[in-house]
């Protein structure tokens, strides 16, 4: 899959551009239907977020008095086109034909852009509530990322290799890597819950205490923009983990047709990331918003602590039974 | 970081009613803080002095929409010991069933507020939808969720069918399974307890110093209620307790209000089952001699005052109003004191200040000029 | 205390003050003058147990103001002392260093009635807004609200074409 046209296609239309947000609509509609039956509502009908986002870009865009607006505007874009890229590396229907070793890195970098980007908004806004939602949004970027980086780094480690496919091949031969590392599993979800910035880590966005934090004036098409990154953050989110732990597109056996073999490939890859949403909005529902100095405990005390223990498990592991 | 102003108000999702705290903030700490009450003041006790008996009562109950029973009854029993009346027996317990019914939507809603406060959605949405069911309840007896008019000087001026008390009985279960569920919620959800453990403690000295009444007193082991301390309405002859707790911090006040939301429940299934036959309303003179009093009563909020006093026409001389929520301003500022801005919401709301009672007046002219 | 008190204590108790009357059965209102009132209060926490003020009620009787301290205590009696004012000179020290709840009710007492109240740590508006013209007190019974006056808030102009 090396010729011109192919690639184009794979990056704009199927996996990329096209599908991805669509399907990133789509799961923006499911988490929020599954959260309105979990609180006893009825919930938005199946295209809304589409209506949200087509409503959104033909609204009325404010920039507030002594901003730079060229920013302002070009900050989302980046921040999506950041997160667009990272999908790229993730395997869809069999391996990604772009990858390279140490794409799992570079995924990780790129998914790390977004709340960059929501901070440099927080503080050019030039009001003290997107200003304070910005410190909390870094903040708690430099309180989850290091479990989140390690829980992630493990499944590299045991398969020997930094490129996201070649994890997913090694999980075709052996087991499912959750089996080995449930710990890691774990910190993982509660590491993509906080990037998300999803209750009980949506301490940047905090409604009831600074307004809307860093999103406070972001209006029409940039937050369309800023919204849609999101909702595919939670996409590559959800198809990492579901990548490096739960098997990716792969079955244990390889299928003779090649088109078969990529059908049941993307077939499993949604079932997986359905899954992963399933649990992701379930924490979602159920928790409330915990405050920053309380992050700051659990989240060095606990979490990181966890996912160190998990590195420590793997090496014991990889020393002893994997072959190098 | 230097010190700076947060201005918490007039207009912030926090905030259910406009007030105005200007919060002088060090990082994250709360080094001072200013009050401005003047958002919601209407003119309501200037009003009430140009309007015969008949017409300031559904004036008072507009005070507040949550507690507006609470405003009606305290001027009314007040009106009434002062003439010297004493109303019959039903009329009584309609007003007590009305009363707790009304003490246990604005509970229900104040639980959901605090969920809604620190995120907590969930709550919020699954208590609102309690919240509901007694709003039907209220719908039936008196035809409409708030602002019922039930109250007139000398008795009530609907009376309760026996359609309408089975309907109430038949919604209590339902009720009190919910409640019993909010109850273990509170004491064991994590992100819960560790947003309403130890945020805005009060010692008992300084609740009694400070002036707090209520629901915020009693969770700091303060045991002052006034049905019990200064009985009126049907109160003396319910078995009913009062509700008191010692941790003094938001998790004492919530729990606090889910007890008395439980014996809001008893008091109404006592009252609907026993209710008593005799008229509902009496005679009453129009004018009122002279005379003063000051009536209390124990709003969902707390300790609610109205000191009236009559001149020997038909209107009041002077009705002067002391809501619950004012007299536990003064608490809540000494103790937002150290705190972090994060808890600034939660511990605000964990008073449950209901600002259309505490700022009444404005004034409204009717000339060709458009608003003032 | 030692024996306990009793309705009759009280009345005796407060007589050094001004006169006492038993209006209804557990009410008790005491009038006094206003340079006796500290010392009222101080006595009746100290001495009777009514540590409490439920508010300050004022009223409007013309040619005086009239101040009513509604104390109450554990022992289910409400006790009013009343003092009057004149109107022309209507100031008073303040009962906030006894009793703190009072300091907000005086606030709003002075932005109502503009009673001045001295040494209060700060008399700043709170009920009234802050663009409230200065010595206009509207629940004074002399006071109508002046049609040109300017009450704060927004100012709306109605244009010719509005209907």
């Amino acid at each position: 899959m090396t010729d011109p046209v192919s690639i184009l296609v794979y990056i704009f239309i199927f996996p990329g551009f096209l599908f991805l947000a669509a399907y990133a609509l789509f799961l923006a509609y499911l988490d929020r239907k599954i959260a309105a039956r979990m609180q006893h509502r009825v919930g938005p009908p199946f295209f809304q977020p589409l209506a949200d986002f087509i409503k959104m870009l033909g609204k009325e865009v404010i920039n507030p008095a002594g901003v730079d607006w060229r920013l302002f505007d070009a900050i989302p874009l980046v921040a999506l086109a950041a997160v667009m890229t990272a999908f790229l590396y993730v395997p869809v229907t069999g391996a990604s034909p772009l990858s390279f070793p140490g794409d799992l890195v570079v995924v990780l970098y790129l998914m790390a852009l977004p709340t960059m980007s929501l901070f440099l908004m927080g503080w050019l806004s030039r009001n003290i509530f997107s200003a304070i939602g910005g410190i909390r949004a870094v903040t708690q970027l430099f309180i989850y990322e290091v479990p989140f980086f390690l829980a992630l780094l493990t499944p590299a480690i045991m398969a020997g290799s930094w490129s996201i496919s070649e994890i997913v091949a090694w999980q075709q031969q052996n087991l499912w890597i959750v089996f080995f590392q449930p710990i890691g599993f774990i910190v993982a979800l509660i590491g993509l819950q906080a990037k998300l910035e999803r209750t009980p880590f949506d301490i940047p966005e905090a409604e009831t205490e600074i307004v809307a934090g860093p999103w406070t004036e972001l209006t029409g098409r940039r937050l369309a923009v800023m919204d849609l990154t999101l909702d595919i953050s939670l996409v590559v989110g959800s198809a990492l983990i579901a990548a490096l732990f739960l098997g990716g597109p792969a079955l244990p056996w390889t299928l003779n047709p090649a088109w078969l073999n990529s059908a049941a490939g993307f077939l499993l890859f949604l079932i997986k990331t359905l899954a992963v949403l399933l649990v992701i909005s379930s924490i979602k529902v159920a928790t409330g918003r915990i405050r920053i100095d309380q992050l700051n405990d659990i989240g060095w005390k606990y979490i990181a602590s966890a996912a160190l223990v998990q590195v420590g498990i793997v090496l014991v592991i990889n020393y002893l039974w994997v072959a190098p | 970081m230097p010190e700076v102003v947060v201005s918490i108000g007039p207009q912030h999702p926090a905030l259910k009613e406009p007030v105005n705290f200007k919060v002088i903030a060090d990082g994250e700490k709360i080094v001072r803080l200013e009050l401005d009450l003047s958002y919601n003041h209407r003119g309501i006790e200037k009003a009430a002095e140009q309007r015969n008996f008949i017409r300031v009562l559904p004036l008072l109950e507009r005070v507040c929409g949550i507690c507006s029973h609470s405003h009606a009854t305290a001027f009314a029993k007040g009106v009434e010991e002062i003439m010297g009346l004493e109303i019959p027996p039903r009329a009584r317990y309609i007003r007590t069933i009305i009363a707790e019914l009304e003490r246990m939507h604005s509970h229900l809603l104040w639980l959901g507020v605090a969920a809604h406060e620190i995120g907590f959605n969930t709550l919020f949405m699954w208590t609102w939808r309690d919240r509901e069911t007694v709003q039907d309840t209220l719908e039936e007896m008196s035809g409409n969720r708030v602002h019922y008019g039930m109250n007139e000087i000398g008795g009530v001026r609907r009376d309760l069918t026996p359609a309408q008390v089975a309907a109430a009985l038949e919604r209590l279960p339902v009720l009190e399974e919910r409640i019993r569920q909010y109850v273990g919620m509170v004491n064991s959800e994590e992100t819960m307890l560790i947003r309403f453990r130890g945020v805005g403690k009060m010692s008992r000295e300084e609740a009694l110093k400070y002036g707090a009444v209520g629901p915020t007193a009693r969770a700091s082991g303060v045991d002052y209620d006034v049905r019990r301390d200064d009985p009126y309405l049907a109160y003396a002859e319910i078995p009913w307790n009062v509700v008191t707790d010692t941790h003094g911090d938001v998790y004492g006040r919530t729990r606090v209000r889910i007890g008395e939301l439980w014996e809001s429940t008893q008091i109404v299934r006592h009252c609907l089952e026993n209710l008593p036959e005799s008229p509902i309303r009496i005679d009453t003179p129009k004018n009122a001699p002279k005379g003063e009093i000051l009536s209390r009563y124990e709003a969902p909020r707390g300790e609610l005052a109205h000191f009236i006093r009559t001149n020997g026409t038909d209107r009041v001389e002077r009705v002067d109003i002391r809501t619950p929520t004012l007299a536990n301003w003064t608490s809540v500022a000494a103790c937002l004191v150290n705190q972090n801005i994060a808890d600034i919401p939660v511990i605000v709301a964990a008073i449950d200040p209901c600002l259309s009672c505490t700022s009444r007046l404005t004034v409204a002219k009717k000339d060709d000029r458009g608003s003032r | 205390m030692i024996k306990p008190v009793t309705q009759e204590t009280i009345i005796e108790r407060m007589r050094a003050f001004g006169t006492v009357e038993q209006v209804r059965k557990n009410r008790i209102q005491v009038r006094t003058i206003p340079d006796k009132l500290h010392d009222a209060i101080t006595t009746s926490q100290a001495m009777l147990g009514f540590d409490r003020l439920v508010t300050i009620s004022t009223v409007d009787n013309g040619e005086t103001f009239e101040l009513l301290y509604h104390l109450i205590g554990p022992l289910r009696f409400i006790m009013s002392l009343s003092v009057e004012l004149p109107r022309n000179q209507a100031t008073i020290t303040t009962v906030s260093d006894i009793l703190p709840p009072a300091g907000i009710y005086e606030r709003q007492i002075h932005d109502l009635f503009g009673i001045v109240f001295e040494g209060h740590p700060g008399l700043k508006k709170i009920i009234l807004n802050e663009d409230w013209p200065e010595n206009e007190h509207p629940l004074r019974k002399d006071w109508k609200p002046g049609p040109d006056t300017f009450y704060g808030g927004i100012r709306v102009e109605r244009r010719q074409t509005d209907a």
